[in-house]
């Protein structure tokens, strides 16, 4: 089997992985929109970086960081808007600066629009080297908030309440969110990474009991996603983030209806 | 136990055309057993989220033991608020995410511990003693979502009790409860004030959760303080009628006062 596609494998359980783990959070803090706006954020950061001749990595990292950041300034019950609207509303507006960031671009745009769909070919070697030290952030932050971030998912009212170093651990939290989502996004497609987040959490929140069992079969799920889409495109010659949200998608539907046929209550 | 005294002064929550809370002193000796009732939107869970600091009111102060919460700084603030246990509404949490009934109870030494520190052997036997003392021990290793109404009550405050507070803040602990939970819940409340001296506001609609020993009652109507006092003095249906409009019947059962209902027009 040609090399490259070990390196492309490699790329796949990583960014997998990754994403498994903070869909955890992202699931379980019931911020579906964050993940869709904070890609679509770092998809812009991007079609400007490549605009204005910038390193899209770099600014497109900052930019979803940054964003991401400032959303913690939503905090719950303290705003008139519900969060998940007021993200809706700026996910669509993201989209739209995209779509005029991609209108601007003089010639050919068919590297920029691989961002929306992902893609195999984006996987260098500087890509491998960002997309593990982002992965490798996050399992640090995860392993030491362990403890604060278990009390922010079951609730931020009381976590607040009771002396938990809520709003730190949350900002810190979204800054890394938009670090993986932005460095993530052109292997997997700006369009089709929130799958990646969403899916394989909210299968492991149907099987699993306990934050240790989720966080585990989150992650595997996560990388079986990948690798099952990766191996789907490169042999298919199909878009990689579509056989992803596919592969992803099946894995919560299995993960769904062995629960409602097997009958479990925890 | 020493701690757990509240002090609210001159404290406004709302817009300006719009006041939804409106507390000129209210002041909570530390150990004291406090209901705080009142209709549907008179302020009562905004009351106690402002005693926990958790809404910024647009005047005012509100000190847990001498120190104002909603003036300190951030880390300052978080090591305040160790001493608040807090039970929210259900919305608030979220019931439906598979954590244990352990991992929840041992959410209470979160704070406890400085941040990036594990939880050490003393927290896990602290934890094991609230389970225990909550008759949870069956039920540590189900999940919370499985849990029914009460159970889940009763892990919230195994939770709260953990982090050893010195106030405990409970909102609407028994809303969506059948009466032989709201009994329990009640019980294990008095008990837990009775045994560790913790100062408890309890905000509940229905005044037959509040139990004998609660000797302070805050009566609150759209967004103001009706009355504050023993529930001989509040709790009357003169006081009651006020509050909740109409003429209600209310009655002193084992020595805890039940809203029975409207008196029906021209009844006796």
């Amino acid at each position: 089997m040609d090399p490259f596609f070990y390196s492309i494998l490699l790329a796949g359980v990583i960014a997998g992985a990754s994403c498994g783990l903070l869909g955890v959070y992202i699931v379980g803090l019931r911020l579906p929109f964050v993940g869709v706006f904070v890609s679509h954020t770092a998809m812009a950061g991007t079609v400007y970086s490549y605009l204005l001749g910038l390193d899209p990595t770099l600014c497109a990292t900052s930019i979803s960081a940054l964003t991401a950041m400032s959303l913690a300034a939503i905090q719950p019950g303290k705003t008139r808007i519900d969060s998940n609207v007021a993200l809706a509303i700026l996910f669509s507006l993201m989209l739209g600066v995209t779509f005029l960031g991609i209108g601007l671009i003089q010639g050919s745009r068919t590297e920029i629009l691989g961002l929306l769909w992902g893609s195999i070919l984006f996987v260098r070697t500087e890509n491998l080297v960002v997309i593990t030290a982002a992965a490798g952030a996050l399992a640090v932050f995860a392993i030491l908030f362990n403890k604060e971030l278990k009390a922010l998912l079951f609730s931020r009212s009381i976590a607040s309440a009771t002396g938990v170093h809520e709003t730190f651990v949350y900002s810190l939290f979204l800054a890394l969110s938009g670090v993986i989502l932005a460095v993530n996004l052109p292997l997997i497609g700006g369009l089709m990474i929130f799958s990646l987040i969403s899916n394989p959490a909210a299968a492991a929140y149907q099987l699993c009991r306990g934050h240790r069992a989720i966080v585990a079969v989150s992650v595997a799920f996560g990388v079986l996603s990948t690798a099952g889409g990766f191996f789907l495109s490169y042999f298919l010659n199909l878009p990689t983030g579509a056989c992803i949200v596919l592969v992803s998608t099946l894995l919560f539907a299995l993960s769904a209806g062995y629960r409602a046929l097997s009958g479990r209550s925890d | 136990m020493t701690g757990g005294a509240l002090a609210l002064q001159d404290i406004r929550v709302g817009g300006p055309s719009r006041t939804i809370l409106q507390i000129d002193r209210l002041e909570i000796p530390a150990g004291d057993f406090v209901g705080i009732v009142g209709t549907n939107g008179a302020g009562k869970s905004t009351l106690l989220k402002v005693c926990a600091g958790l809404i910024r009111p647009a005047s005012g102060s509100a000190k847990l033991d001498g120190n104002d919460l909603l003036r300190l700084s951030g880390w300052r603030r978080c090591s305040l608020r160790q001493r608040i246990g807090y039970i929210p509404q259900s919305a608030e949490y979220n019931a439906d995410l598979p954590f244990t009934v352990r991992e929840v109870v041992s959410m209470g030494r979160t704070s406890v511990r400085p941040l990036l520190a594990r939880l050490n052997a003393e927290d896990h036997a602290v934890v094991c003693r609230w389970i225990e003392a909550l008759g949870l021990s069956a039920r540590r290793d189900q999940t919370f979502r499985s849990l029914s109404g009460g159970e889940q009550q009763k892990v919230l405050i195994a939770r709260a009790m953990a982090q050893d507070p010195r106030v405990l803040m409970l909102d609407e602990p028994c809303a969506s409860l059948d009466f032989h939970w709201r009994h329990q819940i009640s019980e294990i409340v008095e008990r837990l004030h009775r045994q560790t001296g913790v100062t408890v506001l309890l905000v509940s609609h229905d005044t037959s959760v509040l139990p004998p020993t609660c000797r302070r009652i805050l009566l609150l109507a759209d967004g103001r303080l009706l009355g504050d006092g023993g529930p001989e003095a509040i709790l009357t249906p003169q006081m009651l009628a006020r509050a909740y409009g109409g003429d209600l019947v209310a009655s002193t059962i084992g020595g805890r006062r039940h809203v029975l209902g409207v008196r029906p027009d021209g009844g006796s």
